[in-house]
């Protein structure tokens, strides 16, 4: 039904539609930046196409925040630059960059009412009275929250106002929009409806979007594509089923979803490369890193990385495993089991077939024949 | 159900907040016996003040000479000394609070300074090198009561400052297209107005009770004049104090009550005499605000 509002809305609006169909790009290129002897940016560059959602995912520290206060102007970067449709605005103040924002934190102005805080930034831009109420009554529409027009921040809940705070941002048009953490005061049932509200209203608005989060459940589910960061660094950037699939480094596989670490032996020798694990020999995965290259050279111990989807097991007597732990997740299980030499891994299982196995019991775990990630050996932990 | 409900109220429900009520009842007692103890220990000297002055000396008070220019002299030190405090503290303490936070301590620690050097230092280093255009015009004590009330006046919007998210609220209203002037006058400010009340009301006090200081500059200030009269008339210069303890009370109580209407109408934050002198104190007390 909200997605039925914010069509009716912006159908209504059709300028704005057109006018977006251009949309904005937003380019990056090679931004650093160092606070004392930390480096929260070390040359980090990215393209943002028009109208997409690009989600910078990762842990906290990583450059990711440092990288959208600079595209936003409260922060200047020591080295690099930020392009809007191929213009340099490193120079530009923040409050001329035309750049809507939700913070991590509620940010309304408890001075003024929802729709006196939506209409702000029209006020701002010199537009008539009647002419921003009308504006602010349609984008609290298409949030719906028109009922909640003249109560204060401080009758709302968190997630109205987050939401008015998201037409707050959208009310001036912007160029481009920048999201930092907004659903990460929220609790998990308001997370998921905003989270898909956000996102049909971005695409249906067709607004450039630069998002940043730790969670990569929620970069996962709303972005086009994905860049994981470390160390003040773009690791990987992707469409979120690439980034799953297909991770270019140990650290985006084992950052993004669930991932198990199986020893295995290194045969450096073949072309592919292959590795012995769980008693078969798998290729290695083909374009290799340069991060497991340098540290993975010849033969000898290394990790094997799989999603708890890849591995398959059955019940067997004097199996290579024996099942210690059972989490329902719905239509999957997910079984725990402890291989020879302390090493866990999690298996999904169907949860028709995982309900007939109970704990204890002795399972054969084995790895389908396909090409594997392989990561340096780490210590097991227990 | 309604059985159900029954039941289990019965057996659970009025054990476990008894002991709290018990404890949240004797809590009340010992607040109204100290608020009477208070009480009787501030009433007394009042209600004494009155005896001795009698009801006719309050009429003949407005009579005597000096007394409307002295009361004259004091309102205006407290409007300029109020005007000039916000006007160097409010952009002082917002700049420390976003640009300089790691200052804020020592800032803490200058702005008390005022409260220990003595009144009579102060005073007789300032007249020593005051220029001389200023020698004798209520500039000169206002300027000195500037500093006096620095300490109250930057724990108040101190503590303004700390109750809500500052920085968010700046960079909200920049990312919207607001310039500095503008985020000040329509973010900063309508959100620091109780604080700017307080500050405003401690000031106020503040001027309208100093004596060390006008007296050794020697400004008739409504202080000043009462100790002057009370060489030779006694009852008056009592009614005259007792008087210029309600008028700063009534004046208080207008301040409060004007500021306060259209935050109480938006629902925002209450303000009532109590509630503006809790910042200012929870700050010395190194207490957070909620």
């Amino acid at each position: 039904m909200t997605t039925n509002t914010a069509r009716d809305a912006a159908a209504a609006d059709g300028t704005r539609q057109a006018g977006q169909t251009g949309g904005t790009s937003v380019s990056l290129q090679n931004l650093s930046r160092s606070f004392g002897t930390t480096r929260a940016l070390d040359g980090l560059s990215l393209e943002i196409a028009p109208g997409e959602l690009v989600a910078l995912l990762g842990p906290s520290g990583c450059g990711k925040t440092t990288a959208l206060r600079i595209v936003a102007g409260f922060e200047s970067a020591d080295t690099g630059s930020v392009l809007v449709d191929g213009k340099d605005i490193s120079s530009v103040a923040a409050a001329r960059r035309d750049m809507g924002m939700v913070f991590q934190s509620y940010s309304l102005f408890p001075n003024m009412n929802t729709l006196d805080n939506v209409a702000f930034g029209l006020r701002m831009r010199k537009q008539g009275s009647a002419q921003r109420r009308k504006r602010a009554g349609e984008l609290l529409e298409m949030v719906g929250l028109v009922d909640q027009a003249q109560q204060y921040p401080h009758q709302l809940s968190g997630g109205q106002q987050q939401r008015v705070a998201l037409a707050r941002a959208l009310a001036i048009e912007p160029r481009v929009l920048r999201l930092d953490e907004p659903l990460s005061a929220l609790d998990a049932k308001v997370r998921l409806q905003l989270r898909e509200q956000i996102r049909t209203l971005q695409q249906r608005l067709g607004t450039t979007t630069l998002f940043v989060t730790h969670d990569q459940e929620e970069a996962l589910s709303m972005a086009d594509r994905v860049g994981v960061m470390r160390q003040g660094k773009l690791v990987q950037i992707a469409a979120p089923d690439v980034l799953y699939d297909d991770p270019a480094t140990p650290f985006v596989a084992e950052f993004v979803g669930v991932m198990n670490r199986i020893p295995a032996e290194l045969q450096a020798s073949g072309n592919p490369r292959t590795v012995t694990v769980l008693g078969s020999t798998v290729p290695v995965k083909g374009e290799e890193p340069a991060e497991t290259q340098s540290t993975v050279g010849g033969d000898g111990p290394v990790d094997v990385l799989v999603r708890p989807e890849g591995l398959t097991m059955q019940v067997m007597e004097n199996g290579n495993g024996i099942v210690t732990h059972r989490t329902f997740l719905g239509s999957v299980t997910r079984v725990r089991v402890l291989l020879s030499g302390d090493v866990a891994v999690q298996i999904d299982k169907p949860s028709s077939e995982a309900a007939a196995v109970a704990l204890g019991t002795s399972v054969s775990v084995t790895l389908p024949p396909e090409p594997v990630l392989i990561a340096p050996r780490r210590p097991v932990t227990p | 159900m309604a059985t159900v409900a029954d039941v289990e109220s019965g057996t659970q429900a009025p054990t476990p907040p008894a002991r709290p009520a018990a404890r949240r009842r004797s809590f009340a007692v010992w607040r109204w016996v100290i608020l009477l103890i208070a009480g009787v220990f501030f009433l007394i000297p009042l209600y004494a003040g009155l005896r001795f002055a009698g009801l006719k000396a309050f009429g003949k008070v407005f009579t005597y000479p000096g007394f409307g220019s002295a009361v004259g002299l004091s309102l205006r030190l407290a409007v300029i000394t109020t005007v000039l405090t916000l006007v160097l503290m409010v952009p002082t303490t917002v700049y420390v609070h976003l640009r300089l936070p790691q200052i804020r301590r020592s800032m803490e620690g200058i702005t008390i300074l005022p409260l220990v050097i003595p009144p009579i230092v102060l005073i007789i280093g300032v007249l020593k090198v005051a220029p001389g255009f200023l020698l004798g015009t209520p500039y000169l004590l206002a300027l000195v009561y500037v500093i006096l009330a620095m300490p109250f006046a930057y724990r108040s919007l101190d503590a303004g400052l700390r109750a809500f998210d500052l920085k968010t609220m700046v960079e909200a209203s920049n990312s919207l297209g607001a310039g500095w002037p503008t985020t000040l006058w329509r973010v900063v400010l309508p959100n620091i107005r109780t604080a700017m009340l307080s500050a405003t009301v401690l000031t106020v006090a503040l001027v309208l009770g100093e004596f060390t200081m006008a007296s050794l500059a020697l400004y008739v200030t409504f202080p000043v004049w009462i100790v002057q009269f009370e060489q030779n008339a006694g009852p008056v210069t009592t009614a005259a104090s007792l008087l210029a303890l309600f008028i700063t009370w009534i004046l208080l109580m207008l301040i409060v009550t004007v500021g306060g209407r259209s935050a109480r109408k938006r629902g925002g934050a209450q303000v009532s005499l109590f509630s503006v002198a809790a910042p200012a104190e929870s700050s010395q007390t190194m207490g957070e605000p909620e």
